[in-house]
Parts: structure tokens; sequence; C-alpha cells
């Protein structure tokens, strides 16, 4: 089995926990204390993984503690279907925007670390740079709608968008709001309406989903 | 100024473990700069005209930035043996610490917050239960109350109807004794330790005295701060942030009367940091 | 009259069953399209606990609060308070609505009783709506073939061809948003790629 080293608040870890949901791949989930307890900075984790970040995945002997290779070993073990199209244009956009999903790790997931569990750095240039990438996401998702399109690779999601989902949904938790960027929201809701799409704290069910209960 | 009943009350200012660790904490406590470390041995929190009076209670350091009113409240099941103590650790929410305080004290909001956790469709009804503030201890009691809960805790397996008691014994903290899926006969406690920095931006403090020898601590910690954070982006987008004590801002029902209890408590007592008097 | 009315955003983005944040001056509003696609503006705060509708759930015609899911109507009247289920709430609890309507694709707010209609926008389409931190006048430093306050309009240059384009401007606390139309027919990415270019020499005028 599979076993994620996992925390439930970190946005890279939703990223692994949410493609197996998808990709209906059943994963032994390790709780590590990452806050308050600072376990992935113990020693006994660094044997495991000597950056001391999270998540960590171990499939018998092969262990992966970078989210986006954690992504593609899923969907490659999978059946391929998540992906992306792999003609030339459309393999290097993939791999563009898991490249892009860590400069939204490192902007709008460092000002939620600040906002919500007190990390010290300078938040005002992590919300700037934030909005730095959501303006190119905001684009590059228009340009996909002008075209027909839903998803930022292809005719279906993909890893691609399973990268760049979780810090863009949560961005609000570091004092981003969506509310300039209408293509972004939408696509983010197109992810969350997904088949077993599994939520995170900071992205609540889409009850619309699902009929109003029965007034007895 | 901030009146003498705010100043009076006790706050929490730092988990207590990480201080004795030796973490320096520079912090805020009614908007005004403190400082929470250790000297010769012993936990002291500076504020600008000095020390704060201090104390240590349920894995937090707890200080009053005035004359102490009162001991901090006790909880008592906090000393019996057999029960695991957790701390949580600290989550920071733009929101006024009555407010966090108050959604702690609400279960109508488990279908649609904590779906498939705490509460799910239809099983929506809150039925009646009882509030009183208690006299001998001057604490706001909610009592009998049940709900439907398809995951209670992380040792719960299904569904079953939870029973709580909730119990507001300061300002900014509040206890919830809930049905222990271990032990029938006991209560799990669970604590939310709330720091005012200002009256809109707050940390809050989870804690917990369970009945569970069998759940890793990293798990428990995970369960509470799903939950706590579930919370956060609701607690983030009330209008207004300050809590209105004004009857005619917010429209109550039945299932709001802790809530309505807690509101009055903080109204007659004068403890109006947070909150908002006037209708805007 | 018509002044009164204000761009909160393009109809191409508030598809049925969906919630959006609005602003009418600072008004924040709720702005949500039903099931069978009838819009609606309201005061984006339930009356229960002040927690912003436009973060709610949208289920056939009404519009619901995501904190305690009370179910408001078309008429912004409360219909269901789901820890009650047998309780039929009281009249009395009722969300304040905004005048709404949508004209040439463009999602337009007024205060209730306005009267009168938006400014006319024959011949275009809708293309984006962006945000901007800086101001109009920046706007028309950094593109004088555009005149205008509230409506910013002129002909530019997209692609290497002539394209009418309009801007309607909706003022906000930390800059601007453009809701953008182009002339029917023009190349909606090339019009894309012609905004964002706009907006980093407004940008550029706006902080000179």
């Amino acid at each position: 089995m599979i076993r994620l080293y996992d925390y439930v608040l970190s946005a890279s870890c939703y990223k692994i926990r949410l493609m197996a949901a998808l990709l209906c791949v059943k994963l032994e989930h390790e709780a590590v204390d990452f806050h308050p307890g600072r376990a992935h900075k113990s020693a006994a984790f660094a044997q495991l993984n000597p950056a001391g970040t999270l998540p960590v995945l171990v499939d018998g002997d092969l262990i992966l503690t970078e989210s986006t290779a954690m992504l593609v070993y899923l969907a490659q073990l999978s059946g391929r279907d998540w992906l992306g199209p792999c003609d030339p244009k459309s393999a290097a956009q993939v791999q563009h925007w898991l490249a892009f999903s860590g400069r939204l790790a490192a902007s709008l997931g460092m000002a939620r670390l600040h906002d919500m569990l007190l990390y010290e750095g300078d938040i005002d240039a992590w919300r700037a740079q934030g909005h730095a990438a959501l303006r190119e996401l905001e684009a590059a998702l228009s340009e996909r709608r002008f075209a027909g399109g839903v998803w930022l690779v292809g005719d279906a999601p993909s890893i691609a968008d399973i990268a760049c989902f979780p810090n863009v949904a949560l961005s609000q938790d570091g004092g981003v709001s969506l509310d300039a960027y209408p293509s972004v929201r939408l696509w983010t809701r197109a992810i969350r309406a997904l088949d077993r799409f599994v939520e995170m704290p900071g992205i609540h069910r889409l009850h619309e989903l699902r009929p109003a209960p029965e007034v007895a | 100024m901030i009146a003498p009943e705010v100043m009076n009350e006790w706050y929490p200012v730092a988990m207590a473990a990480q201080i004795c660790a030796g973490q320096r904490r520079v912090t805020q406590l009614l908007g005004q700069p403190i400082t929470v470390h250790v000297q010769d041995g012993v936990i002291v929190v500076t504020g600008q005209a000095g020390p704060l009076h201090v104390t240590e209670a349920f894995g937090h350091v707890w200080a009053c930035p005035g004359t102490p009113a009162h001991p901090l409240f006790p909880i008592p099941e906090a000393l019996e043996t057999g029960r695991r103590l957790v701390d949580v650790g600290v989550v920071r929410v733009k929101c006024s610490p009555l407010r966090a305080v108050e959604n702690f004290l609400d279960i109508a909001h488990f279908p649609f917050v904590h779906t498939d956790v705490l509460g799910a469709e239809p099983h929506t009804e809150v039925n009646r239960y009882e509030v009183q503030i208690r006299e001998d201890s001057d604490e706001v009691w909610a009592t009998k109350v049940t709900f439907y809960q398809p995951q209670a805790a992380k040792s719960a397996e299904g569904g079953i109807v939870t029973q709580y008691m909730y119990r507001v014994p300061a300002p900014t903290a509040a206890v919830l004794y809930k049905t222990c899926p271990a032990r029938p006969d006991a209560w799990d406690v669970i604590g939310i330790f709330v720091q005012p920095l200002s009256e809109e931006l707050c940390d809050v403090w989870p804690w917990m005295a369970l009945y569970d020898d069998a759940t890793p601590q990293a798990e428990l910690i995970a369960f509470q701060q799903m939950i706590f954070l579930q919370d956060r982006s609701i607690l983030e987008n009330q209008i207004p942030r300050l809590l209105p004590l004004d009857p005619g801002m917010e429209i109550p029902t039945q299932a709001d009367l802790t809530s309505i209890a807690y509101r009055r408590w903080l109204k007659k007592r004068g403890l109006t940091y947070g909150a908002q008097m006037v209708a805007a | 009259m018509t002044q009164r009315w204000t761009a909160t955003g393009l109809s191409q983005d508030l598809p049925k069953a969906v919630a959006m944040a609005g602003h009418w001056q600072g008004h924040d509003l709720a702005v949500w399209r039903s099931a069978s696609g009838r819009l609606q503006a309201w005061n984006d705060r339930c009356p229960h606990r002040g927690m912003r509708l436009s973060h709610g759930f949208v289920r056939g015609e009404t519009l619901a609060c995501i904190y305690h899911g009370w179910v408001y109507g078309a008429d912004g009247g409360c219909k269901h308070i789901p820890a009650h289920p047998a309780l039929t709430p009281p009249a009395t609890i009722r969300v304040a609505a905004f005048a709404c309507v949508e004209q040439d694709g463009v999602i337009w707010v007024a205060p209730a009783e306005t009267v009168g209609a938006p400014v006319a926008l024959r011949g275009l389409q809708p293309l984006r709506s962006i945000s901007l931190t800086c101001d109009v006048v920046a706007v028309r430093l950094a593109e004088p073939a555009l005149s205008g306050d509230d409506v910013l309009r002129g002909l530019v240059q997209i692609g290497g061809q002539a394209c009418e384009v309009c801007l309607l401007v909706q003022h906000g606390a930390s800059g601007l948003t453009l809701h953008a139309l182009c002339a029917v027919g023009a190349d909606r990415i090339a019009a894309s790629r012609w905004l964002e270019d706009l907006r980093r020499r407004a940008e550029r005028k706006g902080a000179a």
C-alpha cells in the first residue's frame, strides 16, 4: 500500500489526497505533527526526508518528496488519463503548470502560513507575488474559455489542474481574495464539482450539488 | 480606554510547553505589545508598563493585564487520571475574539461547515436545550444539547447522536463536554482559548482532555485543527467583524440560546472588547 | 438616473446556480443566478449571523447561507431554517435586494428604487473583467484613444487592426475593476492580451 506522510492543513499534502481520491487510489495516511509539534523537522523525520518537508510518499523502495512528482506517479499508475494529452505542446504546457504551482506555493501558500500559523516573513511581498501569479492564471484560463476550454491543458482535467488548485482555492486564508479573478473562480468550481472530489479545511462542500432534503 | 472589567480578566497568551522549551513569544494582548518568555526559571509576561499577572493552566500561559478580579477558572477534568491532554497549537483568525467563542458554542452550523464530520443534511434540527447563567460561578452553561453526527470524534465510527454541554467561564474561553465514544460514562473535554490581539484579530488555542489511548497524538491534533480551520473561513467573513450586542442587528432563533446568553452575559459584565454596542 | 447603475460583472462569469460577490458604490452585494437563470443582487449579509451570502449556495430558485443553511427565496425572504425544519420563518427575516439587470452581457446593479436602464452598448461583446491598482486617469494616459469617466470608449489597435472597445469602470477600495467589451467579431484572445498590456502600462503610469 502507498503511504502518505500527511498534514491536514498542508496545501501540498492535500494535492496528493485529492489526486488519490479522484483516481480511486487508496493511501495509508501517517499524520505528522507539523504544527505545533514541528515533527517534520525532527531527526527521525530527516531519515525519511532530509529536506524536512511534507508530503512524503512511500511505495516500497520509492520515496518521493516533491508533490508534483507524486502527482505524476499516481497518474502513471492509474491509466495515464490524468497526465494530459501527450502531444509535444500539451506535454510542455503540463510541465509549465507543474512548475507554476511552485510559484503559487511560494506566494499564496506562504501568505496563508503567515496569516494562519504565524509564519514570519514579508506578507506584503507574498501577497503581491500571489496576485501576480493569479493574474497570469486568470489570463491563461480566460484564453482557454474563449477557445471553449475549461481546464488548463486539453479537454479533461489533468495533474496540471490538481497541482495548481489547492493554493489558489485556499488563497483567501492568506488574505488574497479571488473576487478579481472570475475565470479562476469558475475553474475552481469545476474542480470542486468533479466526481469523488474531496475537500480540505478552508474549501467548503458545494452543497448545491445535492438536492435540498425533503422538509418533513 | 479599555474598561477595567476587560483588563481584570485572564487571557491565554502562549502554549506553556513552547515557552518552557525556551521559545520567546512576542505578541499582543488587547492591542498592546507583550512578550512571553522564561526568566530565572519562571514564565513571565511583560508589557509596556512592566510585568503582567501570570498563571499557567491547561497547557497554556494566561495573563491578566489589570488586577485580577478572580482566579483563573478551573477545569476539574484536566486533573483526572487517564485523560490525555492535547495542546492543538495556535491558529490566527481575522475576527473578533468574541465571534470565535460564539462560533464554538454553535451547533446549527455543523451540517454546512463540518459536513459529514460533525453534521450532515438532512439531520439539521437543533432540539431544545437548556441554558443558564450559573449564579455561583458566574458562567454561561448550556446543557442537554444533542446533535446527530456522522463522525463525532477521531475515535468514533459511524454516526451517533452526540450529547453536549457547553460552558463559558471567561469572556474569551469556552469549554465543551461531549459524548466520549470510548467511554460512555465520561465526557470528552475540548476547550477553545482565545487570545484577543485586538478587537478584530485573535490567536485561537484549541485544547483537549480526552479518554483515548489508541489514537496517535498527531491524528488527534489533525482532527481538531481540521474542525477549527473549517470555521476559520466563516469567522473571517462575518459582517460586522465586531460581535453585535444590539439585539436588533442579528436575528437569533431557539437554536441560538447559548449565543443569546453569552451576548447578554458579556453586556451585563461590561466585557465589550471585540463587541459592537449599537447597530452601525 | 442611468449613472446610478454600476457594472459589477459580466454575465458569462455568473453561470446558473452560482453566487458571487458584487459591489455598488461601497455596498457589498451577493449577486446570484438561480437554476432557472434568474439574476438577483442582495445585501451581502445573512440577517442571522452576518455571514456573507456571496459564499452561499444556490439550490433551485433559492440562495442559502453557507454558515447555517438559512434559505432565502426570490423575494429575499427567509423560506427555511434547517435548525428548525418545521418552523415557517417570520416574514420579517429578509435580505435587502438591489435592482439588478443584465444587458449586453453585463450585470448592472443599482439601489432598489432605481428607474431607467443602464447605458446601452450595441455592437459590443463581453470580453473580461480585470482589476487594476491605478485610477482612471492612468488608464487614459496609457491609452489616449480612450475617453470617458465611468464608461471608457475608443477605437484602439488590437493585433494590427482598429477595434472598438468599451471599459465599464467600477471603483473599489483598492483600485479599479474594468468590465471590458470589444467589437462583435473581434478576436477575443488578442483583445484579452491587449487588455493585459493596457493594465501593465496604466499601472506603470499610476505608480509614476
